[in-house]
């Protein structure tokens, strides 16, 4: 193995060799590489003393595995292309509004033209950009969710890296918590972040004063929440989906049955039988009837509201019950 | 033995009805340590209950001073555990993998990348470290797992079944990187394998597990010297009626096809394999005292045992009657 002085590996050697910078009296002499002395791998034990961090270093460090991957192509999670393209294609496609508001804004549209209608600050708008229907919890939303929670324990069951965290200084709640909170950082992400750069790129294009915004900020206020309930429900489901499977491909088709299949299922029974009491088993229904509430909409139910928060609390509680349950049994060593 | 590093006493862990572990006492020293044992033995267990796992049924023990109930984090951060299943990210590179077990030991992000050039170097892995996981064969997987386990230098390096699946030059590597971690590295490493070879390969001492119970604990040389001697021989032709007259004068004989051991007893026992041997033909090419290892000691305590674990000392030096 050749052995290298400080002045080489600062590259100092290199500079030297390059420009000339030394003073020009030293021996002029070539420095040449030592042969292999017959030895290609030297195998030295070196020590280490340096200082562990505490709890939330380890934690952050959790955190940030998970949500760099989605911008890093390398050194953390990796995700793959495709899922990395369609974030990208989901969150310019939820700040379509955006530049609508910006055309709005360059056409003088007033405030009862077509475009501030379709695209303006209002309630219909402002629960739409959350919890619309379609484009956004048909196409989006929920794709989203499947690809970015689906591998994210189920990879750890597949290839058995649990044990990694657990046979280091990690807890199963910090290992449950950090899982949790970095899915729900993507979402929130793309789904909040856009959410307040639309109201923001309203206020700012159309130049309001602060008497639109103290009209306007409850409503968005409302919104706002909405959009963390679904955040929160949304993760939650396919967190504990993902927990119970070995495959991120079941994961995510099955959280996408769940939330597009128990919304079909209640719709065509709502068409038959003429009653909405189904919605109930609908994460997004019942989301979208809590959100009405949140931002003064009138509701599309015909069952009471009270129903749909029962319904919401109950999927999150058996979701995160399912979650933390299969978290427990993930094991670090094998029989 | 040093100061022991392990001290456990009385650890119970019951599974509902089924004990796993049953009032296991045990001093580990620094120096390296096999525990060997049969499937179900309790070796996992006692693994978990050491790491600060899983809640114990009754006793305890410190492990470099720390609880084992209490502060199984704390624990966690000074040893290094080296999974015996595949416990590696296929789609991160090697050094990316040991750079982020560091991290999760505490690292801060820049000493974890640093460290993790240093361990992938020690391991062998220098000119392999960016590439995938997924690309690598058995033994370089294995390899980054012993990385993942020593990044932060532990004090105590649990190894399950290092050498699993490995062939025979990254076998060799694999127990010639343990044995210069514990020479170089100064610390304990507590390995666990199905080969008796690789064990005494590494370790000195060895501890014996079955049906929860530790059955065997010391020195591999001094539990070789307290077995009873043999002598070893080549037979050519004949064999099975040797075999027979040695029996029926009352010798113990165990049999491997040409390659007959008998319990020595005292001086007559070559002039009576010389007398059978005259007497049935057969004959013997090779004879030698033979040198009991690591598997002779593990089969002939199974054997003794049957299915009921005893105390050692009823199993090591004395007769099965």
């Amino acid at each position: 193995m050749i052995e290298s002085d400080g002045a080489a590996s600062l590259g100092e050697a290199r500079i030297e060799a390059a420009y000339g910078s030394g003073d020009g009296d030293d021996d002029s002499s070539a420095t040449v590489a030592r042969p292999m002395q017959g030895k290609i791998f030297e195998q030295i034990y070196r020590p280490w003393n340096g200082p562990l961090g505490p709890r939330w270093v380890r934690n952050y460090a959790i955190y940030r595995h998970h949500v760099y991957g989605i911008v890093s192509g390398s050194g953390h999670r990796r995700y793959h292309p495709f899922v990395r393209l369609l974030l990208l294609v989901v969150i310019l496609g939820s700040m379509t509004p955006i530049l609508m508001l910006l055309l709005s804004t360059m056409v003088s549209d007033d405030a009862t033209g077509f475009l501030n209608r379709m695209w303006g600050v209002n309630r219909y708008n402002l629960w739409g950009n959350v919890l619309g229907y379609f484009p956004r919890n048909l196409c989006m939303w929920p794709l989203l969710t499947a690809l970015v929670v689906g591998g994210l324990i189920s990879d750890d069951r597949r290839n058995g890296t649990s044990a990694i965290y657990f046979s280091r200084p990690v807890s199963r709640l910090d290992y449950a918590a950090m899982k949790w909170l970095s899915a729900a950082s993507v979402l929130a992400i793309v789904i909040l972040l856009t959410y307040m750069m639309y109201y923001s790129a309203a206020v700012v294009f159309k130049g309001e004063g602060w008497s639109f915004i103290a009209d306007t900020i409850p409503i968005f206020i409302g919104g706002l929440f909405a959009g963390i309930f679904l955040v929160f429900t949304y993760t939650s489901i396919g967190i504990a989906l993902s927990s119970i499977s070995t495959s991120r491909f079941t994961a995510s088709i099955s959280f996408l049955g769940y939330i597009l299949g128990s919304k079909l299922i209640a719709w065509l029974i709502e068409i038959q039988f003429n009653t909405t009491y189904v919605y109930m088993v609908s994460p997004y229904d019942c989301l979208a009837h809590v959100g009405q509430w949140l931002v003064g909409l009138p509701s599309n139910y015909d069952h009471p509201l009270a129903l749909s928060v029962i319904s919401l609390v109950a999927m999150n509680a058996a979701s995160l019950a399912i979650f933390a349950s299969r978290v427990a049994s993930l094991e670090v060593t094998r029989e | 033995m040093s100061d022991p590093v392990i001290r456990i006493r009385g650890l119970r862990k019951m599974y509902g009805p089924h004990t796993a572990l049953d009032g296991v006492d045990l001093d580990i020293g620094s120096g390296g340590i096999g525990i060997l044992g049969p499937n179900g033995s309790g070796k996992s267990t006692l693994f978990k209950c050491i790491l600060g796992l899983i809640r114990i049924t009754e006793g305890g023990g410190t492990v470099l001073g720390k609880d084992i109930v209490t502060m199984g984090p704390q624990i966690r951060s000074r040893i290094g555990y080296m999974a015996e299943y595949d416990s590696l990210d296929p789609g991160l590179t090697a050094v990316d993998h040991v750079r982020y077990a560091g991290e999760l030991l505490g690292m801060r992000p820049d000493q974890a990348t640093q460290r993790a050039h240093e361990v992938l170097q020690y391991v062998g892995l220098e000119d392999q470290r960016y590439r995938t996981i997924d690309s690598f064969s058995t033994g370089m997987r294995q390899a980054t797992k012993l990385a993942c386990a020593i990044v932060h230098d532990p004090e105590i390096l649990f190894c399950d079944e290092p050498t699993n699946g490995l062939d025979t030059s990254a076998r060799q590597f694999m127990l010639d990187t343990l044995r210069r971690t514990i020479s170089d590295g100064g610390g304990t490493v507590i390995m666990t394998s199905h080969v008796m070879e690789d064990i005494q390969g590494v370790c000195e001492r060895v501890v014996m597990l079955s049906g929860g119970k530790i059955v065997l604990e010391g020195r591999i040389d001094e539990l070789a010297r307290q077995i009873t001697r043999e002598i070893e021989i080549s037979v050519w032709g004949k064999a099975t009626k040797l075999e027979e007259w040695l029996l029926t004068r009352g010798h113990r004989v165990r049999r491997m096809g040409r390659i007959m051991r008998v319990e020595m007893n005292g001086d007559e026992t070559i002039p009576a394999i010389l007398l059978g041997a005259s007497e049935t033909n057969a004959q013997v090419r090779v004879l030698k005292e033979y040198e009991p290892d690591l598997e002779d000691i593990f089969l002939l305590i199974m054997q003794r045992l049957g299915k009921e674990a005893k105390g050692a000392s009823a199993i090591i030096g004395g007769r099965e009657e």
